[in-house]
């Protein structure tokens, strides 16, 4: 009986079946370099390019409209405005709690909703709100305004100088 | 032997290759080649070398390049005009070239265009990212950028336009003014006051290019450059238009083109309308009567002229006649007048004037038939020229006649102006309801005896010595076959007359 | 066993630790794949194909013709890749586009302005549908001209008909979704063809029991205009339904090619001569009288040199090669259109501004150019005709013979030729002749509608073409003449009909010459 396995290398070896030539590297390199490229553009497509909704960003007036030892309140925009010897500040008027906006109290802030109260750094002194009353960003706008942008918080005593 | 699969391999090498190539071409193309990538960096530069102070510093510093856009929900717009436009709002920026230039004039210390936009004074696509697209005046958007000269015609949409500085909105005014001037009412209503021969025109400034008919323009097809040249040929832009030249210079249609761009309904919110507009909303549901002059010049001039002749139009293919003549005034009565201004001839070009038709208030009738009798002309001077008719030389009332008889008058005498049936077209149309309904047995007597003045009518009795005159029997047969010709002699069906006008004398 | 017994002297539950963390990515590979490595003899490439989920609905061989470039066009494969360029597009799409006629517009233009490769994937999108379209339609003509939908392929060939209704209802709710004005009129055309059999039951007076146009219209659009309802009907079927019954007959129609015994094929002895793809070669020319002859010198320990049993090749690597490259061609192609050519988005929809001319999407302007001439041929009868006859061949042409090379059967081709021919002049006359002296409305005002629903240029040219197929199979004596004669006369038919409602009708369906002689409004 002849013996059926043949010797490695022999002439008559059906040759392999996965020829691994520089080719097919090449071939399958490019094909999967372009699911990838795809696949990259693919999953940035989901990031948005520009966020939608109104950015909240207010031009409140300019430096001189805000004296010194002034506050002022913007119904409209939901903040509060100073303004002392260091410079412009503006704390957020939503309460931490729920959203309510707070009203001004003689030494503070208070919540009607359910009696959150704040004092005039807005930290918290009474009721269910979690965390201080948040101090917004203070810039000043290309024609001279100032500008607050209503949806970076900056840390408590950030005041803008003008 | 060949392997089967090589080609394939190459065909896969291939195609991938050419897939990396133009994935990577489409990210470069839409992020680094946009015209508004390069614009940003443009204005980065801009704003590096302008910068004098900490707060220019600070502006330079911080300016980031991406898309960037403008969102008022209120006013339905998300414009990123703000992506190519960055220096709007900041003062530095003059004498640099556009798209990076300073907003003109003061308009944004008002409309901030944070809370505005652009695209609610400026028109235009403003979701679009280049400016070709912006633009926005082929087929994908309906209202494509204005003009610079033609975007005062927003204001209108927040603002009463005659509480306005006048410099900021003076084409509009002007076209405002040449509306009324040239009795533009005459034919096209608006507010609901005018007449019928033309569009009504409260919503002109909302039609978009494929309302309006462009085949006789060149491209662009924007609805002004249309308006413009329509105000200079009416019949040039639309084949088989009725409508007069307004003879106008191109100043001038452009004025009118701001204030057809004006008349849009919009739906602007509450918050955003000034306060002198919601004044002006209030005003125009109890609108002040006008004068009778007013009245003549906007809503008769047109086709009347200033009506002290008579006149064949060719576009209309008749006769018009002259509301003011003498001969006219001295026959007719207010009550007449009235009931020819109030119900028009129908079938003719002549609209309806009345409350319910072309929206003028009683009063105002009874002001533009007072104007029409104080006319000035041949009897300039003579107040009170009603009083002559009750004075009439030759005026018994003629009883009717026979109509047989009258029919062959008619015939030989009338017929060839006022037509075989009295349809008119010449001279006025006998066969009118209106004219039949209002016009008294003695005004018709009057009328043929003594003639029109200023106008082809003859005197029929002329007192002239050798002249041919119809006897008054002759005239009894003439009125009793003008009477046969309208419908007088059955009631008719919907009262013509409304009980606030002066019931017509006169016999049936 | 103790676990000692596999553990090296002096190695400690740490040192074993550290040493399968070091390991691990070699580990993770053989854990995937069984084998371990890349499959190199013909056993372990069996075993790859069989047990992998995707792959294992090929067979592990494939005959040699499968690959065969010029046979197939690959047309299958490129609808089938196509179809998976649109999902992919299609669900990336999906992340930004709202179904709603107050925001789909506007979702739109943010995807083609503002979305990060939005307008690219928007493009691909669009031509890789209509890619799709015409592979489908040609896929088909390629299974009829080769024959391969005869026994036992005949359900195939049904399940194929299926996905081709299947494509064009894709095709046609997502033209819908962006309700510009293109796509609102087009639709309200659609609806309209849908609502054609008004004209009959119209014509005989019965539409007000018995409605079945206005019922598919209104199931269609949900109202009896496009609106809201319409919007998000389609949104619905184009996005889940469709694609779900596509992909389970996608599924049925692979796993029937493979039960059918692959791609349709002629009878052949084992190892085949050159012109099959085989590679025997003579090397010597044997004499008449000789008794024995040396046949050939070939390599290997089999007659046919690294075929395997009836002239077939291994799946793994050559079919899945094969599969990879007409994909990726099927992507480059789509891709270097999308990058050149912007998918149209006109103004916003507005029911007041009708488009003039308002056109169907392109694969059913043959349609619209019949139901021009009446609605309840032109959109009912005569595809609900084509279809079924399509549906019958493979029950009608029973005969064997011929499979798997085009124009098997002899004076095929020239029947082939000749049906074009008769087509091209028939359909070319018929519209030069309506176009030139109008129909019967025209020479007769007050014909009643019935006679134009009978006699109308597309039910004469069905006939002549049915005539023309039934003159075939008498002269030619064969049943696959005659089929061969009626498909390719409709074949041509739509296209020419399809070409001439692209290019020669404009506004108010008026004949021109070019679109740039039509008038401006």
């Amino acid at each position: 009986m002849p013996d059926l396995t043949m010797p490695a290398g022999s002439r008559l070896d059906p040759p392999r079946v996965n020829r691994r030539s520089f080719l097919s590297l090449a071939a399958i390199g490019s094909f999967f370099g372009a699911i990838g490229v795809a696949l990259a553009g693919a999953l940035r497509l989901p990031n948005p390019a520009v966020l939608p909704g109104p950015v909240r960003r207010f031009k409140i007036g300019f430096p001189d409209q805000f004296a010194v030892g002034s506050e002022t309140r913007f119904e409209q925009e939901s903040l509060f405005v100073f303004r002392d010897a260091e410079g412009v500040y503006a704390i957020s008027a939503i309460c931490t709690h729920l959203g309510c906006s707070v009203a001004r109290a003689p030494n503070g802030f208070a919540c009607p909703c359910h009696g959150s109260k704040f004092d005039l750094r807005g930290d918290v002194q009474a009721g269910p709100a979690p965390r201080p009353l948040p101090w917004l960003e203070v810039g000043r706008a290309a024609d001279g305004q100032l500008i607050v942008f209503a949806d970076n918080e900056v840390p408590e005593g950030t005041r803008f100088r003008v | 032997m060949n392997d089967p699969s090589t080609r394939f391999r190459w065909v896969l090498l291939l195609a991938s290759l050419v897939t990396i190539g133009y994935l990577v071409a489409a990210a470069l193309r839409e992020n680094f080649l946009a015209e508004w990538y390069t614009l940003q960096k443009e204005y980065r530069q801009l704003l590096q070398s302008k910068a004098s102070d900490d707060q220019g510093r600070a502006l330079a510093r911080d300016f980031r390049i991406e898309l960037k856009q403008v969102s008022v929900p209120q006013l339905k717009a998300v414009d990123r005009c703000v992506s190519c436009h960055n220096g709007i709002d900041d003062p530095r920026m003059t004498g640099v070239r556009q798209p990076h230039a300073v907003h003109p004039g003061d308009i944004l210390k008002n409309h901030p265009a944070d809370r505005y936009g652009c695209t609610i004074c400026h028109q235009g696509q403003g979701v679009a990212t280049s400016f070709r697209d912006a633009k926005g005046d082929d087929v994908s958007w309906d209202y494509p950028l204005l003009t610079r000269e033609l975007t005062q015609s927003s204001c209108l949409a927040c603002h009463d336009v005659e509480r306005l500085p006048r410099q900021q909105v003076a084409l509009v005014l002007e076209g405002k003014k040449l509306f009324d001037e040239k009795s533009c009412a005459s034919c096209h209503k608006l507010g609901g006051r005018g007449g019928t021969l033309g569009l009504a025109l409260d919503n002109e400034g909302a039609k978009t290019r494929h309302q309006l008919i462009m085949v006789n323009l060149k491209p662009p097809y924007t609805t002004w450059r249309w308006h413009q040249a329509h105000f200079r040929d009416p019949g040039g832009v639309v084949a088989g238009s009725q409508m007069k030249n307004p003879t106008v210079t191109e100043h001038e249609a452009l004025a009118l083109t701001a204030f057809m761009l004006s008349l849009r309904q919009r739906d602007v919110p509450e918050s955003y309308l000034a306060p002198d507009k919601i004044e002006q909303k209030a005003r125009a549901l109890h609108p002040q009567p006008l004068s009778g002059e007013r009245l003549y010049r906007n809503y008769c001039f047109a086709c009347h002229g200033d009506g002290t002749y008579g006149r064949w139009d060719t576009t209309f293919r008749r006769f018009i006649p002259a509301v003011r003549g003498p001969s006219l005034l001295a026959t007719a009565d207010p009550a007449y007048l009235e009931a020819q201004i109030a119900l028009g001839r129908p079938g003719t070009q002549m609209p309806a004037w009345d409350a319910r038709a072309g929206g003028l208030q009683p009063d105002e009738v009874k002001a533009l038939v007072a104007y029409l009798g104080k006319s000035g002309g041949i009897l300039s001077g003579k107040t009170g020229i009603f009083d002559r008719f009750a004075q009439n030389d030759n005026a018994p009332v003629l009883a009717r006649g026979d109509a047989n008889r009258g029919a062959a008058l008619f015939i030989q005498n009338c017929a060839g102006c006022h037509g075989v049936a009295g349809h008119g077209g010449v001279a006025p149309e006998l066969a009118n309801p209106t004219f039949q309904q209002a016009a008294s047995d003695a005004f018709i007597v009057t009328t043929i005896r003594n003639g029109r003045r200023g106008t082809a009518m003859p005197s029929f009795q002329p007192r002239v010595p050798g002249a041919r005159s119809l006897s008054d029997a002759e005239i009894a047969d003439l009125l009793a076959f003008i009477r046969a010709l309208g419908p007088a002699a059955r009631k008719p069906q919907t009262a013509l007359v409304p009980n606030d006008l002066v019931k017509s004398g006169g016999s049936r | 066993m103790a676990s000692t017994a596999t553990r090296p002297d002096r190695t400690t539950a740490t040192q074993e630790f550290l040493h399968n963390l070091r390991l691990l990515p070699r580990t993770l590979k053989d854990a995937w794949f069984r084998i371990g490595h890349t499959p190199e003899s013909e056993r372990e490439v069996s075993q790859a194909t069989f047990h992998n989920l995707f792959l294992h609905i090929h067979s592990v061989r494939v005959h040699v013709r499968t690959l065969a470039p010029a046979f197939t066009l690959g047309l299958g494969l490129i609808s089938a890749a196509s179809f998976v360029v649109l999902c992919i597009t299609g669900v990336l799409l999906m992340v930004y586009y709202k179904p709603s006629t107050t925001l789909a517009y506007d979702s739109i233009k943010d995807l083609h302005y503002v979305v990060f490769t939005g307008r690219f994937m928007r493009n691909i999108h669009r031509w890789s549908a209509h890619v799709m379209v015409v592979a489908v339609f040609l896929h088909m003509a390629r299974v009829f001209y080769t024959g391969s939908y005869k026994k036992p392929r005949e359900f195939n060939w049904l399940v194929g008909l299926a996905l081709l209704v299947l494509t064009l209802a894709l095709s046609f709710t997502g033209y819908l979704l962006p309700y510009d004005q293109l796509a609102y009129w087009a639709t309200t055309i659609g609806a309209n063809i849908a609502n054609s059999p008004r004209e009959l039951t119209d014509a005989i007076g019965i539409s007000t029991w018995f409605d079945p146009g206005g019922f598919q219209k209104r199931l269609l659009l949900g109202a009896n205009f496009v609106g809201e309802d319409s919007l998000i009907r389609f949104y619905v079927l184009h996005v889940f339904v469709l694609p779900v019954l596509l992909i389970m007959l996608l599924g049925v129609h692979f796993w029937r090619i493979r039960k059918d015994g692959g791609l349709a094929r002629p009878e052949e002895p084992m190892g085949g001569p050159a012109e099959w793809g085989g590679s025997m070669k003579r090397v010597f020319e044997p004499l008449a009288t000789k008794t024995y002859g040396l046949m050939a010198l070939v390599k290997g320990r089999r007659p046919t040199v690294n075929r395997g049993p009836e002239n077939t090749v291994m799946s793994w690597p050559h079919l899945f090669w094969a599969e990879l490259a007409v994909f990726m061609l099927t992507v480059a192609i789509c891709l270097i259109l999308s990058f050149y050519s912007d998918a149209p988005l006109k103004e916003l929809a507005n029911p007041a501004v009708p488009e003039n001319p308002a056109k169907a999407p392109w694969y059913f302007l043959g349609l619209q150019e019949l139901v021009s001439y009446s609605a309840f041929m032109g959109g009912l009868l005569i595809p609900l005709i084509a279809w079924v006859g399509l549906a019958l061949i493979p029950f009608l042409d029973r005969r064997p013979g011929g499979e798997g090379v085009w124009f098997g059967t002899p004076g095929e081709r020239r029947v082939a030729w000749q049906s074009l021919l008769f087509g091209l002049l028939t359909s070319v006359g018929m519209l030069a002749f309506t176009v030139n002296f109008g129909w019967l409305r025209n020479w007769f005002p007050r014909i009643h509608q019935l006679w134009i629903i009978a006699i109308n240029p597309g039910s004469i040219l069905v006939l002549l073409y049915a005539g023309w197929s039934l003159l075939v199979l008498k002269r030619k004596d064969s049943v696959r003449l005659a089929a061969v004669a009626l498909f390719t006369c409709f074949l041509i038919g739509f296209t020419v009909l399809t070409y001439f409602a692209t290019i020669h009708r404009g506004p108010n369906w008026q004949f021109y010459w070019w679109p740039s002689q039509w008038p401006v409004h």
